[in-house]
């Protein structure tokens, strides 16, 4: 029994089941954002004209990458189950990790400091960017309390 | 304003379209059975894509004159490009001809150093965008309104361009060399961040000496900006695939060098 509990907790990638589950969540949220924010509510332009070149190009290759990284978040996920190499916890943990690092990111690098687009436009945009960094930093806090009892925990089988 | 009109030759462009069509499903047929496996969904790509070609070229697209073309290029240089590569052509073809002198010819120009060259995945990329970028960031656009044949050379580019580019980044087919995944996967993150920026470029600004109302660029380049993101989208599904195959057969082979394959061999009994 402890032995292979012992080859359990050796066959399970715990850094890499919250590793993956963090790029999902990351390109989970901006596809949110994507289609929340700029399809259904019209809130989001799609180009406001206030940002230079290097900002457009940060975009695209942003955008971008957030594509690819839901296609390999997942092709990775499907890879660790295959092996069943996932810790769940640890995936868990990931997943709002992610989730609240993209909205963080995107609030502060995107909105204010590239100036790409605003949240809303046509009123005070400050209660606005509060409550978006704030959804985002209560994800991350959700993610980082998920990760230390993961940890505490520590890999578990499927 | 005739930038909404479909490119010359239509005609002929519908007849080897629907021809090629025939060929590769009586090939694949032909394969089958002969007992080869050739999936079926490889010939729905191919129709697919060739639906796509043809309906892009010929067809009339709604909108006004910019989104009609943000239409076509998105449908006969990269939707229909990609569909194509998928259904793999070149090995269908390989796999079909008899041992003799045609076949050593399209294996030798598949194999020759220029096929290589052109197969190298950023090179394939910077004709691609390379090409979208000349049209429509210099007066070339303006110029083919007034040109038939250098119009129709645009269109054909974008079409050959589309396919190189396909080849290159999905590696399907045999060809000289085999480039490397991370290769493949950042030509196409590079590729793919020219697109999104050249697109929110029209949508601020229109080709130079063209003259399109400020609704239809912005309806255009959006058209461009997420039929863009599909395309990369079917991509990026076709090269995890291959990764997830390819593994999968690593960890077959066992664990020694696979590293990962101690998950693999047995399903664990639960403690």
């Amino acid at each position: 029994m402890d032995e292979q509990r012992a080859h359990a907790r050796r066959a399970t990638e715990p850094r890499r089941s919250l590793a993956v589950c963090a790029v999902i969540g990351a390109a989970v949220m901006a596809a949110i954002d994507e289609i929340v924010f700029h399809q259904i509510l019209h809130w989001h332009h799609f180009y406001d004209r206030s940002s230079d070149g290097v900002a457009l190009l940060s975009d695209g290759l942003l955008h971008t990458a957030e594509l690819l990284a839901l296609v390999a978040g997942f092709v990775l996920f499907a890879d660790l189950r295959r092996r069943h190499a996932l810790s769940p916890a640890h995936a868990w943990a990931g997943l709002f990790l992610g989730l609240g690092a993209f909205q963080l990111f995107d609030g502060i690098v995107d909105h204010k400091l590239l100036r790409l687009h605003q949240i809303r436009y046509g009123v005070d945009v400050t209660p606005y960017d509060w409550a978006w960094n704030l959804a985002g930093l209560a994800l991350l806090l959700v993610g980082a309390g998920l990760s230390v009892r993961a940890i505490r925990r520590g890999p578990r089988t499927p | 304003m005739t930038a909404g009109h479909p490119p010359p030759l239509a005609p002929v462009v519908a007849l080897a379209g629907v021809l090629a069509d025939v060929a590769y499903t009586l090939a694949a047929g032909r394969l089958r059975r002969r007992g080869d496996g050739w999936p079926r969904w490889r010939d729905g790509a191919f129709g697919t894509g060739v639906a796509l070609l043809l309906w892009g070229w010929c067809g009339p697209l709604p909108g006004g004159p910019f989104t009609e073309h943000s239409a076509r290029h998105l449908l006969v240089g990269m939707a229909a490009p990609v569909l194509l590569v998928l259904a793999r052509p070149l090995a269908l073809t390989l796999r079909n001809l008899p041992p003799g002198g045609p076949r050593r010819a399209l294996l030798s120009v598949a194999h020759s150093r220029t096929a290589g060259w052109l197969l190298l995945p950023p090179l394939a990329a910077a004709l691609h965008i390379g090409g979208a970028w000349a049209l429509y960031g210099t007066g070339l656009m303006s110029v083919t309104h007034h040109h038939p044949p250098l119009d129709l050379l645009v269109h054909l580019h974008m079409v050959a361009a589309g396919l190189l580019f396909g080849f290159a980044v999905c590696q399907l087919d045999p060809v000289r060399r085999r480039r490397s995944l991370p290769l493949r996967a950042g030509t196409l993150l590079l590729a793919g961040a020219a697109h999104a920026v050249l697109a929110k470029g029209l949508y601020a600004a229109g080709p130079p000496g063209t003259a399109f109302t400020a609704g239809d660029l912005h309806t255009g380049a959006q058209l461009m900006y997420y039929g863009g993101d599909a395309v990369e989208l079917l991509l990026a599904a076709a090269l995890a695939a291959q990764w997830y195959a390819a593994t999968g057969r690593r960890y077959a082979r066992g664990p020694a060098r696979g590293g990962h394959g101690a998950g693999l061999r047995v399903q664990r009994p639960r403690a």
